[in-house]
């Protein structure tokens, strides 16, 4: 299950945050630590530089990209591994729709297509299409496989 | 806008988005009821958007029907919208059930005519680029449909859902293969076999499985590593062993997988970690797996990939070398995540490893054993000169150890790998490492490099208190999985309580001493005393330790808060000794293995300390150790020693108690002893007056031994008397004397828990008279319920509201058993531990639970009740004690802990329904009448001598004010004095015993008189007697106990 997709500015505000299957009253815990986590750590990181974290069996795998930083939480079978994956398609797909690595505000500019393109990659907590043709025919409703 | 023809595609997918999340927004907003969520919440936007001031009950059945209607269209021209609306209505919870049955009846309708066609399967797979329009929509069809049945609820029982599943392995579509593959997965962990026969010809040779081995979709394989797994290990396929090992050898080819993330699960499915429940049979056996099986690759793949692996691999791989070089490499990557995977890979391997060295490797199948093995050896000689060095388990054939040697040697050379890691910039990483690297330690290996290793990393301020605590706690579980590693851990842990006492948890360093400590100790006495010397060794009392504290105190002046934690720690490994060394050194007063007589007989210090050193070391070592805790550490620390040694000498035979005794004076009176002791002068506190400042904390346990030792002098001359004037003991002399041993068992029960019924403060000499007594008015030496230390001791200390009988039994009987069978030793430690596991579940209990609660409770109750115990058996100005213990309780209020068990095990007994105020105690009557009063019976007892008038009032009240949720049962004494009202309905009883008055609202009672019983309240009875008895009252309150209800 993939706990959480968080986008949140160099400030720490949240910009986009989608949960799954975390109770509401656990949100504003996850919300503040994964912020925080991104404060102590994604200082002078690269870009797409992925860092690791692990909270008892929930595994957080965390970079940024630009001035946004991306956080993903999952567990059972979404390890950091899983994560990566879902993470490289995450950041891809951002980078797909703003042409470049986001400024702050280009993401918001694009704001919508970024939801729509998280809504075809994780899909009630599962990982759902990975590959970036897929996600652009996806979103302007196109049928995956194209004719 | 669905039913208009909008020729904007991008407006459309925005429309279903919107409607997805006003379907799915349910949870969050049922859920979000006062939780203040100070971010925008995005997802209410929708609902604005979209709906705009209608309600969410109004739209959702229409959207519900307009996407069912859409998801059921056929047309051409609405394929891609067929999908999205399936999509959409899946956003809907899972809880909705009028939605889920539209969902899977428009789910199988779809995969009902595009799933099953098998003619269409070679073809998609291999011509995937081109096909028709038709086979095209199909299979972005086929991917919806199974798209949306992953995200319904599994149906277990269900053969549709499985089949359309299995169907779906060989779909075009690869999300949609791997859609398939997770739910048969998951469907496999419920019903394997049914699986295992749907998938019949799927897992063999170029069957559909076999493709996605190729599939290039990391989630896919995954599941497929999980399916394989779960088949090879179900138990209801033990018949059919050629399914489970057709199984297993996909599973075995996955680990050659180019992905870590798929390799590293079936390592993990390998070593028996696929699921969270922990079973150490799977874990030894999967250890077994790894280390002696072989892969033999099937001709196909070898041809088909053309990696350079898979090249080298013609020849049968063994496991564990595919699997460890594997992992070695993926050690020298630089992706994080990746590193932090593979040590916790590591982790599992040296938890199933731990597994299989408890479990000793003789359950496994032998035949399979000297099989694979021949092979594996043979292999391992053609090409790895054998490792002579370090057998590492006792080998159970012969040509096994050039085999296990590699293993070692292998092993080894991960293992440096390992350790490189720990220069990882992540804490995780470095955490997960450090994890690892605990559970690959085994029992035999030196660990003086992993303590090195963590030693060094804690010095690292970088270390949140949560990761370093979530390390303790696997220090935790490796001492589970292998308890003669007990020694080692604790001196990990040591590690941790000095280097870093500010970030760890006490409560789980304690929890962790104590589980090395009882959890070792039944197993072997061997196994019990290696623990214990480490016990003893722990940070406070340790010299080793006690320099480093002050030698470092310049680094700790500079950050106050860890010198404080460093104390706090200090502390409580004061009182966990004071707790447990009787326990751990097996030395009982009640116990003694010095024959009665001899008790008194060497005064002289010296002589007596060397006695007692020579005669039981353990606690010889403790008793030194809490000696100079008492004089050298801080105020907090020196009252807990003090504390535990008093526990210490009441639990503890002679010479220890004197031992103790004589020291606790010298303290008291400030003797040459601390003029000598320049130790005190580092903390800088004012001594005060009494030399150690301890000396008005000290007199009541002075008062106590004491006592004992007054009684035990006239007991002797006692029986001196009678023995000249050859005089069979009266029964008046025999009642007084049953007296002051009850007395003084109430007096020593407020300091720590003793067997009641086992105790002698008489000394052993004592016992046989006593007997007598007993015997003669038929008091059982288990007086029941009436037996306050025991009652409270257990039910109390346990604080569980069963009635105390039951527990009372159990207690007895282990204790009376060992006793009575008379054993050495050896077996009084078998028999007694049950019993000391309870004592010390609870002691423990207290200790780690005790901080969770309100702190103000803890601090105050305490002291109060201290002091009011004590108020009128203290020289010293009661004014001067309060402060005392006022600065006590308030300036380390985690020590509360201690020094109510210590002090009171009764007052904690009366507390504890505080602390646990949810019990309400107005319905806890039957429960509190089993214990409460047993409380105040061990108040009330010490008080008929030396009478102080309130304490027991005031304590009660206290624990009023604590518990002001308690409702009725607890109501203050104030506003019961308005409130006594007799509630009608009167009861009658009779006294069973005489009860002395502690205070003003109580009652004096002589055993058989007549009472009515008003009501109860808190354990006690407020009675109105028919005449008014020696101090002229008629009613007031009794301990339930004392009264038998007719």
């Amino acid at each position: 299950m993939i706990l959480a997709v968080l986008f949140a500015n160099a400030e720490g505000n949240i910009l986009i945050e989608r949960f799954h299957g975390v109770p509401a009253e656990e949100r504003l815990h996850w919300r503040s630590f994964l912020v925080k986590l991104g404060a102590d750590n994604l200082k002078g990181t690269r870009n797409e530089e992925l860092l690791v974290a692990c909270h008892k069996s929930v595994y957080i795998v965390y970079t940024v990209l630009g001035d946004v930083s991306i956080y993903v939480v999952g567990k059972d079978e979404y390890d950091e591994l899983a994560l990566s994956e879902v993470i490289f398609v995450i950041t891809s797909a951002v980078k797909d729709v703003c042409g470049k690595t986001p400024s702050e505000r280009v993401f918001l500019d694009k704001y919508g297509r970024i939801c729509l393109c998280l809504d075809e990659i994780v899909w009630k907590g599962h990982l759902e299409n990975t590959e970036k043709d897929r996600i652009k025919r996806l979103i302007r409703l196109k049928p995956p496989t194209e004719f | 806008m669905l039913n208009q023809q909008c020729e904007d595609r991008s407006v459309l997918r925005y429309v279903y988005y919107y409607l997805a999340r006003i379907l799915s927004d349910t949870g969050a907003q049922g859920l979000s009821t006062g939780g203040g969520i100070p971010t925008p919440n995005w997802d209410a936007l929708a609902d604005i958007d979209a709906v705009g001031g209608v309600t969410r009950a109004d739209v959702v059945p229409r959207i519900v029907e307009q996407l069912t209607v859409a998801a059921k269209n056929s047309e051409f021209e609405f394929h891609a919208r067929r999908l999205q609306s399936l999509k959409a209505l899946t956003s809907a919870p899972s809880t909705n059930s009028e939605i889920l049955s539209r969902l899977y009846e428009v789910v199988f309708g779809i995969l009902e005519k595009v799933g099953d066609n098998p003619q269409k399967r070679k073809k998609g797979i291999f011509g995937a680029k081109g096909g028709d329009r038709d086979s095209i929509m199909r299979s972005n069809l086929q991917y919806g449909a199974l798209s949306a049945l992953r995200r319904l609820p599994l149906d277990p029982g269900n053969s549709a859902f499985l089949h359309y599943a299995v169907n779906g392995i060989s779909f075009v579509d690869p999300v949609a293969v791997r859609q398939a593959l997770e739910i048969v997965s998951e469907l496999a962990t419920r019903d394997p076999y049914s699986v295992a026969m749907a998938l019949g010809k799927h897992v063999e040779t170029g069957g559909a499985l076999h493709d996605v081995l190729h599939l290039h979709d990391v989630l896919a394989r995954v599941s497929l590593a999980r399916l394989c797994c779960t088949i090879s290990r179900a138990r209801a396929l033990d018949e059919r062993p050629d399914i489970r090992s057709q199984f297993n050898s996909v599973l075995y080819q996955l680990l050659l997988d180019p992905s870590e993330r798929v390799c590293f699960e079936a390592i993990l499915c390998v070593l028996g970690k696929y699921d969270n429940n922990e079973r150490t049979e799977e874990r030894a056996s999967g250890w077994y797996r790894l280390t002696r099986e072989i892969l033999k690759l099937p001709d196909a793949s070898s041809k088909e990939s053309s990696k350079d692996k898979s090249q080298k691999t013609k020849r049968p791989q063994p496991l564990i070398k595919l699997v460890l070089r594997r992992l070695e490499s993926s050690f020298r990557s630089f992706s994080r995540p990746v590193l932090h995977a593979a040590a916790r890979v590591v982790q599992e391997m040296g938890k199933s490893r731990a597994a299989a060295f408890s479990v000793g490797l003789q359950d496994v199948d032998e035949g399979a054993h000297v099989n694979t093995f021949a092979e594996a050896a043979d292999f391992n000689d053609s090409d790895e000169n054998a490792h002579p060095e370090s057998i590492r388990r006792t080998a159970s054939v012969s040509n096994a150890n050039a085999g296990r040697d590699t293993i070692a040697g292998l092993l080894a050379s991960l293992m440096e790998v390992v350790r490189t890691t720990v220069a990882c910039e992540c804490v995780y990483v470095r955490a997960m490492v450090i994890k690892a690297l605990i559970w690959m330690q085994s029992p035999i290996d030196s660990f003086d490099e992993l303590e090195s290793i963590i030693a060094s990393e804690l010095s690292d301020p970088a270390w949140p208190a949560a990761l370093l605590n979530d390390v303790l706690l696997t220090l935790h579980a490796r001492f589970k999985a292998s308890p003669d590693m007990a020694v080692t851990l604790l001196q990990i842990a040591r590690i941790f309580a000095t280097k870093v006492p500010g970030k760890v948890d006490a409560d789980v360093l304690q929890l962790l001493w104590k589980t090395c400590l009882v959890g070792a100790g039944p197993d072997g006495k061997h196994k019990a005393l290696e623990a214990v010397t480490i016990v003893l060794d722990l940070p406070p009392p340790q010299p080793g330790s006690m320099l480093g504290i002050t030698s470092v105190d310049r680094v700790f002046a500079s950050d106050p808060k860890s010198a404080l934690a460093l104390q706090k720690l200090v502390q409580a490994a004061v009182w966990f000794l004071g707790e447990n060394a009787n326990y751990a050194a097996s030395e009982y007063a009640w116990e003694s293995a010095t024959p009665p007589g001899t008790a008194l007989m060497m005064l002289d210090a010296d002589k007596m300390v060397a006695a007692a050193s020579s005669r039981n070391p353990t606690l010889a070592g403790a008793l030194t150790r809490l000696q100079r805790c008492a004089l050298g550490g801080s105020w907090e620390i020196r009252i807990t020693a003090a504390q535990a040694l008093t526990t210490m000498a009441i639990r503890s035979g002679e010479p220890f108690r004197l031992q103790i005794y004589e020291f606790l004076h010298t303290l008291a009176q400030g003797g040459l002893q601390t003029q000598f002791s320049d130790m005190h002068l580092s903390n800088g506190e004012d001594q005060g007056a009494s030399g150690t400042g301890l000396g008005v904390l000290l007199s009541p346990m002075i008062n106590v031994l004491d006592e004992m030792y007054r009684a035990q002098d006239d007991l002797i001359k006692e029986i001196r008397i009678h023995d000249n004037a050859k005089k069979e003991w009266t029964d008046d002399e025999l009642k007084k004397l049953y007296e002051t041993h009850e007395r003084l068992l109430d007096l020593v029960s407020l300091f720590c828990y003793v067997p009641r019924a086992k105790y002698l403060p008489l000394g052993p000499t004592s016992a046989k008279l006593i007997d007598i007594y007993r015997s003669r008015h038929n008091i059982s030496a288990s007086t029941g319920l009436s037996d306050p230390a025991v009652a409270t001791g257990i039910s109390d200390l346990l604080y569980e509201s069963k009635p105390a009988p039951a527990k009372l039994d159990t207690l007895d009987d282990d204790l009376v058993n060992a006793w009575a069978a008379n054993l050495g030793d050896d077996g009084l430690w078998g028999n007694n531990a049950p019993a000391m596991n309870r004592v010390n579940e609870f002691l423990a209990g207290d200790g780690i639970d005790a901080p969770e609660v309100d702190e103000e409770n803890m601090i105050s109750r305490p002291s109060v009740s201290y002091d009011d115990m004590w108020a009128k058996t203290l020289l010293e100005s009661s004014e001067l004690e309060e402060d005392d213990a006022r600065s006590m309780g308030s300036s380390s209020p985690d020590s509360t802990g201690s020094v109510e068990t210590s002090i009171s095990s009764h007052f904690g007994g009366m507390s504890y329904p505080s602390l646990f105020s949810s019990r309400p105690s107005a319905t806890d009557k039957a429960a509190s009448r089993g214990s409460g009063p047993s409380i105040y019976e061990g108040l009330g007892s010490p008080i008929r001598e030396e009478p102080p008038p309130y304490s027991s009032p005031v304590t009660q009240r206290y624990g009023s004010f604590e518990n002001p949720l308690a409702g009725n049962g607890s109501q203050s004494f104030e506003s019961q004095d308005d409130e006594r009202v007799s509630s009608g309905n009167p009861q009658f009883g009779s006294a069973l015993y005489d009860f002395t008055a502690g205070g003003d609202d109580e009652l004096s009672l002589t055993a058989g008189e007549e009472v009515e019983i008003e009501y109860e309240v808190d354990g006690w009875f407020y009675v109105k007697k028919k005449r008014p008895g020696r101090d002229g009252k008629m009613a007031g309150l009794v301990p339930v106990l004392y009264v038998n209800q007719s």
